[in-house]
């Protein structure tokens, strides 16, 4: 079965926000709730690098291991989604999520925060009414197949959605292109990055491995 | 329902609907997703069924979906859209994969358009200002009334004392219409967006070599070894274009080049970033080509052949040795031989420039200069070079092409008799009658019909300048502000104070726009809501000369009205809607759409958009898969051998069958099959030297050297008079490949392998301009003072544009003691020019909620303003405005930074209860221009809104 | 070397980069998000690491092992009875507010410890034996309850400690009877005043404790303050942490004040205690009250009985 997964290529990644509005435009979260968002590192400095994140559907998801009312759920796709009616708010999923990929409505006293509210990688959520799923958790487009929006809009092709293999065997080819290898926001080996130093196949190998799993992130973080 | 967990044996019905949903076609979404680098990702990536349906009804309704395509109205990338509508609902926007410029990308702007479809903070029907209060009223009071008090001004004050302020967000046939709607009115006085965005490179690039626009297009960029971006940010104001340029980058290993004051973030991803003072990119131009001549890498042959006048410029060129440049930009020798270098061994190599170089009292300087750069290195007229200036609105370009500007009428035929007659043949119009529209009289020699009327840059002058210093009978009295937004223009407090002195503003627009707000006006505002282009449809040109159509995807919101049934209601108003109309159907109050294309087709010559009938342009939208990514010409399908869009100029008439010119002056091609060369239009010699291209021209060119425009008396020297049919022969007789309405001259021409419009050189110099050759000049509000000796800027004019302009008599004041730190201002991703429409998109306004300015660190410490911390920023002619810093080394010492984007604001007082009920946008915030000043290029009046003096304070 | 250098131009993100990230570090970002500018929050694997691997079983081992205890010690010990028949005199234990105010602590508490412990162990086995529906509604609920009873016990135990802190100083008696172990060493009661070593020991183990509970709880409730998500996971390991502990703790007292020891749960339900009660556990107190025990007819010492117990 396909894994889900999404990868963002910070040497395309221009910071143009046009993923985040795609996501808006899908789902129509309302104001405040920010599935996805653009981070700058080192902003109007040299090593200015922009990555695109939301939610990567950990494989082996914290969100999901400390939620108390155990609302997760993972697809055989392994997309990460969650139920709005078990949801208590309590914010637990933020707290362990490395990504901090949960939203939640609003803050207010008593811990109240309402139902939380994530990327479902456009996979809608479980409501079988499809209205009532697209107005509780957004779009399903996964279900029309198609593939999340914010990807398929990215304005460089910066972020890349799907499965596993078919977006590590794109950024791989993209590394051999540029010869040299560079920064995709999935799990990476930075320690064995060093530009130029590599061959073809060295890169081409390590490209493969880049474009897998958000757990190894997590791992290292 | 039941909970599924990944371990456990039930299927969750999403998993169940997804892994049903992701069968074959999955991996086809994926490569699009991905699809970026040819190899395996582009296979099988054209012409899938992106919109395939899975079994599973998602969607919150279940009528029927209509798939509508349009092309995204915020700026000239011109990015395809799939919108589907339901119950005339827009309730999803797709990705257009196919879509040959943008597969499926779009910006924050682009992947919001959907918003449009909503409009919660419209103008939602027609209002007037009584009394300090907004009221509601009908159109047919509103039109009325605007309509009698526009003939009473009329009656006093002649017809150019109401002006016509159009937008580059029209569609060209709006565009067009409203053009020939000021004409019949009788006045020049028409202008729109390009004015203070383009106008100087369209002046400067087609004194040059002909046309005023982007030689190349966005894909061809894919073909660039180099890429110099020189006052141009397109990863916030082109974003789509940056994924063409990264792909030169990565797989053409293309040398990205930014020359910016700001570390932007296209900056951030070029190769090698330099960093210039603001205003002084000629003397940087110089510098780089003193190192290239130093070291002989110009390209000789292609100067030898195809340009005129390079000698002049080396003369100038001499002047800025390495100290100098480094004095006066700031950049270092060892940079900038570094970047000559990279440029001279990466050919072809593309330039791009923007608003950075096009925004100053020098701005025709700078094109010019940039010009010449890749004249002197020969990346003209080739594939993976080019001047590809990004042009602003998703319309400017087809707006300028159709002359919405008070120098020409539509397709630059300016504004002699010779022009007027000719338009007036198209509109089957006697030119006696259309005259007598105008003012009769004489102002300073010049008849108000030839003389172009007041830029948009100076309508405040226009109301408040001494009234015996105009050159037109009377003051401005009354504003169309027709799809513009005033917080684009600079000197704020000044047209505030203008817009008090009006007897009448009427804002036409789908926003009620800073311009119903700043002023303290108690009436005589009118706001007319005008529809965007998603609810009407027509065709747009991109900033690559391709033109699109449209569809209309809904019917309009709530009471507003297309901008051309506005138009039409008035013409009726004002009893000329018989003659506006002459050639074009109305049904009910609605003029019809492909008949205007088809009457534009008909007279625009000069620049070929004649060529893209409505059916041509319907064609190529309904097939858009069937272009090729890289070269945008159509492999097989109805449109093969087409470029998309037709890029102009596509000669002839559309039986022809011209594919468009998708490179210009590209002698590879046959001139029928999109070839070109330079244009001739400055004459056939000058002081004895020959203009004229020497043993240069397009593949396929009988000729096969220079020559000069066709003209009837031409074919007949040539002998090709009898190519013409016997109709063609009568209509072309005594006309030239302009003014021939039969087209006969321009098949004739390009049968014979030749260009219509001659085979000239470039030229280098432009004697007709106020400097010859581009020289360098401080910005009239300069803090370099020790250089003004050397670069003082032009004397004071009497009269440009009917205007007084100052030059001189503002730089010699020196208030940079009291204004010590430069001023720039430009774009953020998110907004759109002033703003209204995408702050009151509040997908994109979250994302910018506060009006700021970037400073330097260094500044800052010494201001004792902190990071988010209010401040006063003081413009050097004392408009302030209070907005939050932002502390960042973005910007250099000694240069703040300010987004223009943000209105409802106004020297510190917040404005949002001014806004008619529930209109008011998500976010307001001080506009940038508030803050600045005076300062008009010499050719086209363009303002300058990127180099003044302020200075800072905390608040 | 010219061709090295080229390829390394470019902003890549090499290892610096994930280095960087990976420690937290913030950047700029247009979102609105709370703490949308880290990339990544480091904290958050500790975090679920310890109260997952810590805290949770941790909890699970002190309150099983306080049970374990409890029931070891029923089934050694069973209950400890009275030594001698009561009489049938009476001795003015806890006012009525003193009662009041135990019972409001102990019932709040007691919500909380339950809706605590369902917050942090249902899922494991409620929506398996009592299905989707009645976890759906019991969670929900507990979060409820939890959230705003969570103030109301603060209050309440901050009223308790103010006016019981008074007689719970230990003195030389209090550790005698520890050295005894409260009468488990050796045959005889060891000696106590009004309250013994081991409720003292109570006392201030639910000071203390109880305290810590409440701060944290407040931070976790009250997320208004600018409260970081890092300064929430924090409080939350706190709260989990020691709520369990005095969960557990509070067991022991439940235990004795229910089955393990005869008699003193009527002390908290009437305010009176029967004078061998008294005797047997509170021989010193008894000695000081003595004079003031009420007959069995039970005639009204209304002035006692409502004001103080005259011992604060
Ligand atoms: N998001 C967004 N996109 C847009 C628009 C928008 O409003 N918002 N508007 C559209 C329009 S109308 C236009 S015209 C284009 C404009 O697109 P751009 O011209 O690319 O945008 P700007 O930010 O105005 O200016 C570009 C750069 O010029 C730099 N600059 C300032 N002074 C100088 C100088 O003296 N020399 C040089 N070399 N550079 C200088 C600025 O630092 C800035 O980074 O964008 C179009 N696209
Ligand atoms: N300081 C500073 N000032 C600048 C610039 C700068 O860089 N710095 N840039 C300049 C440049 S390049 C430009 S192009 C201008 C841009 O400035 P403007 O052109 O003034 O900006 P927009 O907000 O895009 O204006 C378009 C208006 O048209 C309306 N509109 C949209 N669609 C339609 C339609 O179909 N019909 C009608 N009737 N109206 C419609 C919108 O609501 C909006 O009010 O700003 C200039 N001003
Ligand atoms: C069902 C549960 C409980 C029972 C049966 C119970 C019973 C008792 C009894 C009988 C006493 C009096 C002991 C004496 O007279 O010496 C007492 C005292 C006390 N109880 Fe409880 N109790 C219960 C729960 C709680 C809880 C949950 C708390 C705190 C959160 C609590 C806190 C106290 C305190 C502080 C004292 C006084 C001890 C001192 O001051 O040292 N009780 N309880
Ligand atoms: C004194 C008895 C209390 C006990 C036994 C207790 C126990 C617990 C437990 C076990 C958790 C779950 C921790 C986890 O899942 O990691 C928790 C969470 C929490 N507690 Fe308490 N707690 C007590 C008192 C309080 C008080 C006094 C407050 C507030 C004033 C409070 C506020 C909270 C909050 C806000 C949470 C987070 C859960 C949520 O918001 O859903 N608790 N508590
Ligand atoms: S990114 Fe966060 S929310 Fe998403 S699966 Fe991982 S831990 Fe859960
Ligand atoms: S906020 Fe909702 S989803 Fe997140 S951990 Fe709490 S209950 Fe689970
Ligand atoms: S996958 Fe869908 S829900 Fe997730 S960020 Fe992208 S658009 Fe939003
Ligand atoms: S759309 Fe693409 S390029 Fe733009 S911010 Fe998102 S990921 Fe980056
Ligand atoms: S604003 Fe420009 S780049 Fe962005 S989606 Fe629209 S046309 Fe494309
Ligand atoms: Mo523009």
């Amino acid at each position: 079965m396909a894994k889900m997964k999404f990868l963002c290529d910070s040497e395309r990644c221009i910071e143009c926000n046009g993923c985040v509005t795609a996501c808006k435009n899908a789902n129509e979260t309302e104001w405040g709730i920010q599935r996805r968002r653009v981070v700058t590192i080192d902003d109007g400095e040299p090593n200015e690098t922009s990555i695109s994140v939301a939610c990567m559907h950990c494989t082996d998801a914290p969100c999901m291991a400390v939620c108390p009312t155990d609302c997760f759920y993972q697809t055989d796709d392994g997309i990460v989604l969650h139920d709005k009616d078990l949801c208590i708010g309590c914010g637990y999923c933020l707290f362990a999520c490395p990504f901090g990929a949960p939203q939640f409505p609003k803050q207010g006293a008593f811990g109240e925060r309402g139902k939380m509210d994530k990327c479902t990688f456009c996979a809608g959520g479980p409501e079988e009414d499809p209205a009532k799923q697209k107005a509780k958790y957004g779009a399903n487009r996964i279900a029309e197949g198609k593939l999340p929006l914010c990807a398929e809009m990215c304005s460089t092709k910066a972020l890349l959605a799907g499965d596993a293999q078919t977006v590590s065997d794109i950024f791989r080819e993209r590394v051999v292109y540029r010869g040299h290898k560079d920064g995709a926001w999935s799990s990476l080996d930075s320690e064995k990055a060093v530009p130029g130093e590599m061959s073809q196949q060295q890169m081409a190998a390590l490209a493969d491995e880049l474009a897998v799993d958000a757990g190894n992130i997590i791992a290292k973080a | 329902m039941k909970l599924t967990k990944k371990t456990s044996s039930g299927e969750s019905v999403v998993a169940e609907k997804g892994s049903k949903g992701l069968g074959l076609s999955r991996r086809a979404f994926l490569k699009n997703t991905g699809i970026t680098t040819g190899g395996i990702a582009a296979a099988g990536f054209m012409g899938n069924g992106m919109i395939r349906k899975a079994e599973a009804k998602t969607s919150y309704s279940n009528a029927p979906k209509e798939v509508k395509r349009t092309i995204c109205s915020h700026c000239s990338v011109g990015c395809g859209v799939y919108a589907e509508v339901q119950n005339g609902v827009w309730t999803h926007q797709e990705p257009a994969f196919d879509h040959p410029i943008n597969r499926g990308a779009h910006c924050a702007k682009g992947a919001a358009l959907r918003e449009h479809g909503h409009g919660e903070r419209r103008l939602k029907y027609p209002m007037k200002l009584v009394n300090g209060k907004w009221q509601k009223l009908s159109w047919d009071q509103a039109i009325n009334e605007i309509g009698d008090q526009t003939q009473q001004i009329r009656q006093e004050s002649g017809p150019d004392s109401v002006y016509f302020l159009g937008s580059a967000k029209h569609s060209n046939e709006q565009a067009y219409l409203f053009r020939k709607f000021a004409a019949l009115w009788g006045t020049n006085n028409v202008d729109h967006q390009a004015r203070i965005c383009h106008s100087t490179t369209v002046a400067g690039v087609a004194n040059t070599w002909g046309y005023g626009a982007m030689t190349n297009s966005f894909n061809d960029m894919h073909f660039a070894k180099s890429v110099i971006l020189i006052g141009s940010n397109p990863a916030e104001a082109h974003p789509v274009s940056m994924q063409h340029i990264l792909i030169a980058k990565e797989q053409n290993k293309a040398k990205l080049i930014v020359v910016d004051p700001r570390f932007t973030r296209t900056a951030a991803k070029a190769n090698e970033y330099v960093r210039i003072r603001p205003g002084t990119d000629v003397a940087y131009v110089w510098g780089l080509l003193w190192h290239i001549f130093e070291n002989g890498w110009e390209d000789e042959q292609f100067i030898n052949q195809r340009v005129y006048g390079m000698d002049e410029v080396r003369e100038e060129v001499k002047r800025w040795n390495p100290a100098e440049v480094e004095n006066v930009t700031g950049v270092g020798e060892e940079q900038m031989r570094k970047v000559a270098k990279m440029l001279a061994t990466n050919r072809p190599g593309s330039i791009v420039w923007c608003m950075g170089g096009t925004q100053h009292t020098t701005g025709n300087n700078n094109t010019r200069a940039y010009c010449i750069l890749m004249l002197a290195l020969g990346n003209m007229g080739t594939s993976g070079g080019g001047a590809n200036i990004f042009r602003g609105h998703d319309n400017v370009q087809g707006a300028t092409d159709l002359g919405v500007l008070s120098h020409t009428l539509p397709g630059y035929y300016g504004l002699s008799d010779g022009a007027w007659k000719h338009w007036c043949g198209v509109w089957g119009l006697d030119f006696d009658w259309v005259n007598a529209r105008f003012d009769q009289n004489k102002y300073n020699g010049k008849a108000p019909r030839n003389n172009s009327g007041i830029p948009v840059s100076r309508w405040v002058d226009g109301v408040l300048e001494n009234k015996s210093k105009i050159e037109q009978k009377d003051n401005i009295r009354a504003m169309f502000y027709w799809g513009h937004a005033v917080n684009s223009q600079t000197r704020g407090p000044e047209m505030k104070t203008a817009m008090e002195k009006m007897d009448l503003m009427v804002i036409v627009d789908p926003y009620p726009t800073h311009a119903a707000v700043m002023h303290d006006r108690k009436d005589g505002v009118y706001l007319l809501p005008a529809c965007t282009q998603f609810e009407t449809y027509g065709s747009v040109t991109n900033s690559s000369r391709s033109m699109q159509w449209r569809d209309k995807v809904v019917d309009p919101l709530f009471e507003s009205k297309t901008d051309h049934e506005i138009m039409y209601l008035f013409a009726k108003k004002w009893g000329i809607a018989d003659q506006l109309f002459k050639n074009i159907k109305v049904e009910g109050n609605i003029p019809y759409i492909e008949d205007i294309t088809r009457e534009f087709n008909r007279g625009m010559w000069t620049i070929g958009y004649t060529g893209q009938s409505p059916e041509r342009l319907k064609q190529h939208q309904q097939n858009w898969h069937t272009f090729d990514f890289d070269t945008l010409k159509a492999e097989g399908g109805p449109a093969d051998g087409d470029y998309y869009g037709m890029p102009w100029p596509c000669w002839g008439d559309a039986e022809m069958g011209h594919p468009g010119t998708p490179i210009l002056y590209d002698t590879s091609k046959p001139v029928a099959e999109g070839g070109l060369n330079f244009r001739a239009r400055f004459g056939v010699e000058r002081d004895g030297v020959n203009l004229l291209a020497e043993g240069s021209a397009p593949v396929g060119s009988e000729i096969g050297d220079g020559h000069p425009e066709f003209s009837s008396k031409l074919l007949k020297q040539l002998g090709w008079w009898k190519d013409l049919t016997p109709e063609e022969q009568k209509a072309a007789e005594g006309k030239n490949w302009k003014t021939d309405l039969s087209g006969g001259i321009q098949r004739v021409a390009i049968k014979h392998g030749c260009a219509p419009f001659g085979n000239a050189k470039a030229r280098a110099v432009v004697w007709t301009f106020p400097d010859k050759v581009p020289l360098h000049r401080e910005p009239l509000y300069t803090n370099r003072r020790d250089l003004l000796k050397d670069y003082a800027t032009w004397k004071d004019s009497e009269s440009m544009y009917r205007l007084p302009t100052l030059y001189e008599s503002i730089q010699k004041k020196d208030v940079s003691k009291e204004y010590p730190i430069i001023l720039t201002s430009g774009r953020l991703v998110e907004y759109e020019g002033g703003g209204e429409e995408t702050r009151s998109n509040p997908w994109l306004a979250e994302l910018q909620q506060e009006m700021f300015a970037e400073i330097n660190p260094y500044d800052a410490n010494n201001l004792n303003v902190r990071d988010g911390a209010d401040i006063w920023l003081e413009g050097a002619e004392g408009g302030r405005i209070k907005v939050k810093a932002m502390v960042t080394r973005r910007v250099d010492r000694g240069v703040v930074f300010i987004p223009f984007h943000f209105g409802g604001k106004f020297q510190g007082k917040d404005l949002t209860s001014k806004y008619p009920q529930g209109s008011a946008p998500y976010v307001v915030g001080e506009a940038a221009n508030t803050a600045t000043t005076y300062g008009y290029d010499p050719v086209t009046q363009m303002q300058e809104t990127k180099v003044t003096l302020c200075k800072v304070t905390p608040a | 070397a010219d061709q090295a250098t080229e390829k390394v131009q470019g902003n890549f993100a090499g290892a610096d980069y994930w280095r960087s990230v990976s420690d937290g570090t913030e950047g700029y970002t247009t979102s609105q998000g709370a703490e949308h500018g880290q990339l990544i929050n480091v904290d958050g694997e500790r975090w679920r690491h310890w109260r997952n691997k810590w805290i949770s079983p941790g909890g699970l081992i002190a309150i099983g092992g306080s049970l374990g205890l409890l029931v070891l010690v029923y089934l050694t010990l069973g209950c400890m009875k009275l030594d001698k028949p009561r009489t049938g005199r009476l001795v003015l234990r806890w006012g009525l507010f003193d009662r009041a105010m135990h019972w409001f602590v102990a019932i709040t508490f007691l919500t909380l410890a339950f809706s605590g412990l369902n917050i942090l162990y249902g899922k494991h086995f409620i929506p398996e034996y009592f299905g989707y529906d009645i976890w759906k509604n019991l969670i929900a609920l507990s979060k409820f309850l939890h959230n705003y009873i969570g103030p109301v016990f603060s209050v309440g135990l901050l009223v308790m400690i103010v006016r019981w802190f008074g007689h719970n100083f230990f003195n030389m008696t209090d550790l005698k009877w520890f050295i005894q172990g409260g009468g488990l060493i050796g045959n005889k009661h060891p000696s106590a005043g009004f309250l013994n070593g081991g409720e003292k020991g109570w006392f201030w183990a639910l000071t203390i404790l109880g305290l810590v509970v409440v701060g944290s709880g407040l931070v976790l409730d009250f997320p208004l303050f600018g409260q970081t998500r890092n300064d929430m996971q924090t409080a939350n390991l706190i709260h989990g942490g020691v709520s369990l502990l005095l969960v557990a703790v509070s067991l022991g007292h439940i235990y004795i004040g229910t089955i393990g020891s005869e008699g003193a749960l009527e002390g908290m339900k009437t305010g009176y205690v029967d004078e061998t009660w008294a005797k047997q556990h509170h021989d010193l107190w008894y000695e000081e009250v003595k004079d003031q025990i009420k007959e069995p007819a039970g005639e009204e010492k209304s002035a006692t009985e409502k004001g103080n117990t005259g011992r604060a």
